[in-house]
């Protein structure tokens, strides 16, 4: 990630009012996760699984702070029981924002999976989601995935991918 | 050592705290055992997440202490979790594990503290979480109350409890929605905070 591009997504988050980020990184992302542990306005926490920081969040949001949950796609599909459990069963929102792996133009065979079930995925749990591959439609997405998330009390999703990734 | 025993006894040591708690036998019985504490208690549904939510909360609330109320079968869901507050050390946090070695709302499979070589206090040590501990008896089950809820690091105990639910309990009616309502405006109450505000119009 271009270093305008890791400002874009701090930006958001704060216009958004995060202070706490739940993160467990990955290769794409790997310029924003120092960045985030080295702003003094975002306390981040490390975790050791993507369903782990979900559930951390939730526990943010009841607090009446704003978390979010940083990722891989990859992660989502760790994510997922306690994603619908809260947000199905309680309405307990968590915002993600993760790196899309596995689009047109990956060229890792592993990361092929990614690809194929982010949108499906997050489809089947009724979350909503932006792709943004422009940089300057980072900052919006955000704010407005925190908008939509806290007038819904469900999840919100952006992936960024195409040229803000690679 | 009986469950609802221990619940009653930490319910009756705690006034302005907020308890996450697990499925199970376990919310009818804390629903009982601590009547005074039902809009600052958060019945959740989900296996491996308690701990995370309660921890997730005393971040988000740092002066104010939270009881975690997980299980044997929930705690080893996410052990990770445990690392993660060995690093992070939340001075607010006690959790208490009811390991009661089986899998009891499902009528009782054993988990694999069963076999009693598994020992969750000593994984909790393992991973930084230096203040983790085993109760077998009510005695060292109030001392480590006591204990835990004035700690400045995370503090852990494993209650050792027996298989069984206590009977002829009232049943709690409400579900995941009413019960995160009940707990939001208790804690926008007592910390003059919003969380789930109005709309922009109405």
């Amino acid at each position: 990630m271009k270093r305008s591009a890791v400002d874009a997504v701090i930006r958001g988050l704060k216009r958004a009012g995060v202070s706490i980020v739940c993160y467990l990184p990955d290769s794409l992302f790997k310029e924003l996760y120092p960045a985030l542990d080295a702003d003094p306005d975002l306390r981040t926490i490390r975790v050791t699984n993507e369903g782990e920081g979900a559930a951390i969040c939730g526990g943010v949001f009841l607090s009446g702070k704003r978390a979010v949950l940083i990722m891989e796609n990859s992660g989502l599909r760790a994510a997922v029981e306690p994603l619908a459990r809260m947000g199905l069963g309680a309405g307990i929102p968590v915002v993600m924002l993760m790196s899309y792996r596995g689009e047109f133009g990956e060229n890792n065979w592993w990361a092929i999976p990614h690809g194929i079930t982010m949108e499906p995925i997050l489809d089947a749990l009724r979350i909503p989601f932006q792709v943004i591959r422009e940089e300057e439609r980072i900052e919006r997405a955000l704010t407005e995935a925190f908008s939509w998330s806290y007038a819904a009390y469900y999840h919100a999703a952006v992936a960024l991918g195409g040229e803000i990734v690679r | 050592m009986k469950r609802f025993a221990c619940m009653q006894l930490l319910a009756s040591r705690l006034q302005h705290e907020l308890v996450i708690l697990s499925l199970g036998g376990s919310v009818d019985e804390w629903y009982n055992a601590a009547p005074h504490m039902r809009a600052a208690s958060l019945f959740q549904q989900q296996l491996g997440c308690v701990t995370p939510q309660a921890f997730g909360l005393a971040c988000g609330l740092p002066h104010r202490r939270v009881v975690a109320l997980d299980t044997d079968g929930g705690m080893m869901f996410n052990l990770g979790i445990l690392a993660t507050l060995g690093n992070e050390r939340p001075k607010n946090l006690f959790i208490v594990v009811w390991d009661n070695e089986c899998y009891l709302s499902i009528g009782g499979p054993p988990t694999h503290t069963a076999s009693g070589r598994v020992d969750l206090a000593a994984i909790a040590r393992g991973c930084g979480v230096e203040q983790a501990f085993t109760a077998r008896t009510l005695e060292e089950f109030a001392a480590h109350c006591t204990a835990g809820l004035a700690a400045q690091s995370p503090y852990l105990v494993i209650a050792k409890v027996e298989a069984s639910v206590e009977p002829n309990i009232k049943r709690k009616h409400s579900d995941g929605r009413e019960d995160k309502y009940l707990f939001v405006r208790h804690v926008e109450a007592t910390e003059g905070i919003v969380i789930m505000g109005p709309s922009e119009h109405n």
